[in-house]
């Protein structure tokens, strides 16, 4: 089901670049929104730790292919490759410190580390030229492809997108997985069987904020000009995890639902109602937590479910 | 591929076979969001231009149209509507309010070998070092330092050197404010002056007293100040109640030179010297018409802007009207040979000097606020009023 | 700055300031100690506040510290409708739903604001405002004089109907224990209502106060957010009076570093403090035991 699934989405990005030639940044931040968010679900959704700090991953992603490229003059692959560890320790850090702090604590906990990235970013000027940013002219060409053409910057973004996907189904049917759901579910219940809830959700953290920094290494091409107000400030962090809750947390394809609706939808009312588009958004949120509190596909999962019981319990 | 062979037909077909279909401008600007004041601005500056460029027959008989892109005052969107535009084949593209908005778009439109006018952002990175397909109206952001140095000289003639000597500089953290505070940094060492204290903040916090009682331990002759709308009220206002004395202060952003800074901060913003981009007293031709106009578009008076908006458009208009095609090359070129000696705006052409490239060369205007109003005292190298001294706290 | 006069000058304007972040964070404390919800939305009560002020001083030429009788009753009501409406449905929902709901409030309310107002930044100029008081060398604004008493008087108010009436038995017994209150006949969920409305009424009341002192744009009310956060979490998340100690001191530490350190990092200093707390000690500097972290 899940590759089948996959293909799906494979095909979907297909007829995307075919059909919506116009739309391909539109596509391509949908993807990355929607990469972002499952990494995020990792986190928030499978092992039940709510960030709203994961911007700073972003940032981190976009900045280390900015400095490595245009400083030491570094291929991009080593740059995101760089990004990702240097994103993975972070995350063991930042968890180290803060997951002893349960829920809304550790919200405000996620809030603060991001914010206080920020602020660093502004002010450390030697490393990321402060609050004028730096810019990325060139970039080598993996396989003779032009990183800064939007064909081959769409085609990295499914891709992106996909390897999200794979190993966040990889890692949740996993033998992590099943530990993630249970210090979730009750943490207590879990130590006493056996499991490390610390380490569980350090691992979580650590590929979750990986996963992210790769986007933002993407993120930093596209805009190939980076200003830390954008990249770090908390409404990015908010959005990813949204995007994730509308969806449906520690659901796979979740996230990718979430992100489609969000970015379809503002587009739209961008337009339509023009002024009032985040009005909507977040009155989407208040509808989606108070009448569909498992995200769009939790609740499709199930009404499925009970539709099978429901039709079992007839035959 | 396809899409370009389509939007190279578009183009050809709009441009040479019917001469009657309007030929359409993209603006993308913030028209939500929190940059939504300056797209107002924005609207009202096309609307005048696009009213005057039709009425005098619009591109070599065709009516000019624009097609807007709200940006909701966010990068994402911006990108997206700026590919959406080339895509389109709209021939020549203009944008957008903020730098940190306008400055990966320039990157897109130069990407794409396609031209991209800014009217209104005013980040020296734009034009400095730029890229061939980037031409840029507006002043860059040390312009709004220079214009205040050039001030500041003026005085030191007028009262004797060394009348004016320190400097200490209070600015936001954003990317306009941080280079206009190192402008400040770059003149002062040029021209012999002495920076002694240079303090930001964060945008979210608006109390400036205490960076204000640091400074007034140190007696500068000149309290520099970059900020936006409201932290400029704000500050005027602080430094009255924390009694911070200097010869000169002075607002080197469009915070002090929006007509709420006077409203809002009341006699505390007397003798505060502005730069700004532009006002009905430049000594350009149907400034003050222009003014009037926008003041009954805007309903109430407008910023420079609007004017900037108006350039902008009137700016298109000659350059595709003059394009032998418009294939983006000829549509450069024509940009390149731009030379509109008498606009409302000054003298538009695109010049390459001081590591800027394909930028307009245009003096900014410094003013003073006296009595309640905006007096503009400095303009392209002439005094045009006198400059009041500023008196001391208790003397007000 | 030398002697002491900066000095005080220095902790009296940080003690004046720290007192509206302190109206702002006893609001959220109080919400958290008896709701355990943590309001997103508190910074764009403070917002409301805040152009409600202007609405009235610019349609009617009301004098902001008068409209501060209008915003109080409104703000009750308001976050009364606001729990009855949407947060009582999830009192016994799982983890952070309450938390995403203020979310998304927050957003609403926001662009709301920016709908009815526009983005142009406002504020009340009042002539009497800018004027200065010189105490023993200390000048003291008047906005401000005002300001901090109104904090006073309306942070005693708080204080005698939670601790002089039935009322506040009632809301003190609920953040006890709620399950308790109810068994000996408390209505809780009246109480939960009452809180949330007394929390909105004390935010819109920083914001009436702080409209004459700064301006308002629709998205000024994230900061306030973030800084009622810091001062709850220094003071203990759910104590009143610590909230109060909170929001004085993240003001004197705010204005001492900004004046003697580098400016740049000064909402940084705030962020380490609330960061080393919570990890040290979650009960807030000034509280005495753990509970319920």
């Amino acid at each position: 089901m899940t590759y089948l699934r996959l293909g799906l989405v494979a095909i979907a990005g297909l007829a995307w670049f075919i059909f919506l030639p116009d739309y391909r940044t539109l596509g391509i931040n949908l993807m990355l929104l929607a990469g972002w968010a499952t990494a995020w679900d990792l986190l928030g959704g499978w092992s039940g730790q709510t960030s709203l700090g994961h911007a700073a991953f972003v940032g981190l992603g976009a900045y280390t292919i900015a400095v490595t490229s245009t400083r030491w003059d570094l291929a991009p692959w080593w740059g995101a490759l760089l990004a990702m560890a240097l994103a993975a320790a972070l995350a063991l850090l930042w968890g180290k410190l803060t997951f002893r702090l349960r829920g809304s604590y550790f919200v405000l906990a996620s809030i603060a580390v991001a914010e206080i990235l920020r602020l660093v970013a502004i002010n450390e000027r030697q490393l990321t030229g402060g609050a004028i940013g730096l810019f990325i002219f060139d970039l080598k060409e993996p396989f003779g492809l032009d990183l800064f053409d939007r064909g081959v910057e769409f085609w990295v973004a499914l891709g992106y997108l996909g390897l999200v996907l794979v190993v966040a189904a990889f890692v949740t049917r996993g033998r992590l997985g099943y530990q993630m759901r249970a210090v979730r579910e009750d943490e207590p219940s879990a130590e006493a069987a056996g499991i490390n809830p610390e380490a569980v959700k350090l691992w979580a953290f650590a590929i979750s904020g990986g996963l992210t920094a790769l986007g933002g290494c993407l993120y930093g091409i596209v805009l190939s000009a980076l200003q830390p107000q954008p990249l770090f400030e908390i409404h990015l962090s908010v959005r990813i995890a949204l995007v994730a809750i509308i969806g449906g947390r520690g659901t796979l394809f979740g996230p990718l639902v979430g992100a489609a609706l969000i970015t379809v939808a503002a587009e739209l009312f961008r337009n339509v109602f023009a002024e009032a588009n985040l009005l909507i958004y977040g009155a989407l949120i208040v509808v989606v937590v108070l009448f569909a509190p498992s995200g769009m596909l939790g609740e499709l999962q199930r009404w499925m479910v009970r539709r099978r019981y429901a039709r079992s319990a007839q035959g | 591929m396809l899409s370009r062979v389509l939007a190279v037909l578009l183009i050809t077909t709009a441009g040479v076979a019917l001469a009657q279909e309007p030929v359409q401008i993209g603006v993308i600007t913030s028209i939500t969001g929190r940059f939504a004041e300056f797209g107002e601005q924005h609207q009202a500056g096309v609307q005048i231009a696009l009213e005057d460029v039709n009425a005098a027959g619009g591109i070599n008989g065709a009516p000019v149209e624009v097609i807007w892109e709200d940006d909701t005052s966010e990068v994402n969107a911006a990108i997206a509507a700026a590919e959406r535009l080339v895509n389109r084949g709209v021939p020549l593209v203009m944008g957008a309010y903020s730098s940190s908005i306008t400055n990966p778009i320039a990157q897109y439109f130069t990407r794409q070998e396609r031209p991209f006018l800014v009217f209104t952002s005013s980040d020296d990175a734009i034009t400095r070092p730029g890229s061939d397909w980037i031409f840029r109206i507006n002043q860059p952001s040390f312009a709004y330092a220079e214009v205040l140095f050039n001030v500041f000289d003026q005085l030191n003639a007028e009262h004797g050197d060394g009348y004016l000597e320190t400097i200490v500089t209070i600015h936001g953290n954003g990317a306009f404010e941080t280079a206009v505070a190192d402008a400040v940094d770059e003149i002062a060492a040029d021209r012999g002056y002495t920076v002694l204290d240079r303090q930001d903040y964060d945008q979210s916090g608006a109390d400036f007293r205490p960076i204000l009682n640091r400074f007034s331990g140190l007696d500068a002759d000149v309290v520099f100040m970059v900020s936006y709308a409201a932290d400029s009220v704000a500050l005027a206002r602080q430094i009255q109640e924390v009694g911070l004395d200097a010869k000169v202060f002075a607002g080197g952003a469009a915070g002090f030179a929006l007509p709420n800074f006077i409203e809002g901060s009341g006699p505390a913003a007397d003798y505060v010297y502005t730069a700004t981009m532009w006002t009905q007293e430049v000594p350009y031709p149907g400034a003050e018409e222009l003014n009037t106009r926008l003041t009954e578009v805007l309903g109430r008076t407008p910023s420079y802007h609007a004017a900037q908006a108006y350039a902008g458009i009137i700016t298109a208009v000659d350059v595709l009207s003059r394009a032998e095609s418009f294939e983006p090359a000829d549509v450069q070129a024509a940009l390149e040979s731009t030379d509109m000696p008498d606009t409302v705006y000054g003298h538009i052409a695109f010049e390459d000097y001081q590591g800027y490239q394909n930028q307009a060369r245009l003096p900014a205007v410094a003013q003073q606020v006296q009595d309640g109003e905006f007096v503009t005292v400095y303009v392209s190298g002439q005094v045009v009023n006198p400059m009041l001294e500023t008196p001391v706290w208790d003397d007000r | 700055m030398e002697g002491l006069a900066p000095l005080l000058q220095n902790i009296t304007g940080g003690l004046l300031i720290g007192g509206i972040y302190a109206l702002i964070g006893v609001g959220l404390s109080l919400i958290f100690g008896v709701m355990r919800v943590i309001n997103f939305a508190h910074g764009e009560f403070v917002a409301i506040g805040m152009y409600l002020a202007i609405a009235l001083f610019a349609d009617l030429g009301l004098d902001p510290y008068v409209s501060l009788l209008i915003a109080l009753p409104a703000g009750l009501v308001a976050g009364w409708l606001i729990q009855r409406v949407v947060l009582a449905r999830l009192i016994d929902a799982p983890g952070d739903s309450t938390l995403l709901v203020t979310l998304g409030l927050s957003l609403v309310i926001a662009n709301a604001l920016f709908l009815l107002f526009g983005a142009e930044p406002k504020s009340i100029y009042l002539p009497y405002a800018t004027a200065t008081v010189d105490v023993a060398g200390i000048r003291l604004p008047v906005a401000q004089l005002i300001a901090g008493a109104i904090t006073v008087g309306v942070i005693t108010l708080l204080w005698l109907v939670l601790n002089r009436t039935e009322i506040g038995r009632a809301v003190r017994a609920t953040a006890q224990n709620r399950l308790g209150a109810e068994l000996v006949g408390v209505n809780t969920r009246q109480v939960h209502a009452l809180v949330f409305g007394l929390g909105m009424a004390l935010a819109m009341a920083a914001g009436v106060i702080l409209a004459p002192l700064l301006f308002a744009i629709p998205t000024v009310g994230s900061s306030y957010t973030l800084k009622a956060f810091v001062v709850t979490v220094l003071g203990g998340l759910g104590s009143v009076p610590g909230a109060i100690g909170g929001g004085l001191l993240l003001g004197v530490v705010e204005f001492l570093g900004a004046s003697y350190l580098s400016s740049g990092y000064r909402d940084a200093y705030g962020l380490f403090a609330f960061l080393l707390v919570l990890l040290f000690r979650p009960q807030g500097l000034f509280g005495r035991e753990t509970k319920r972290v």
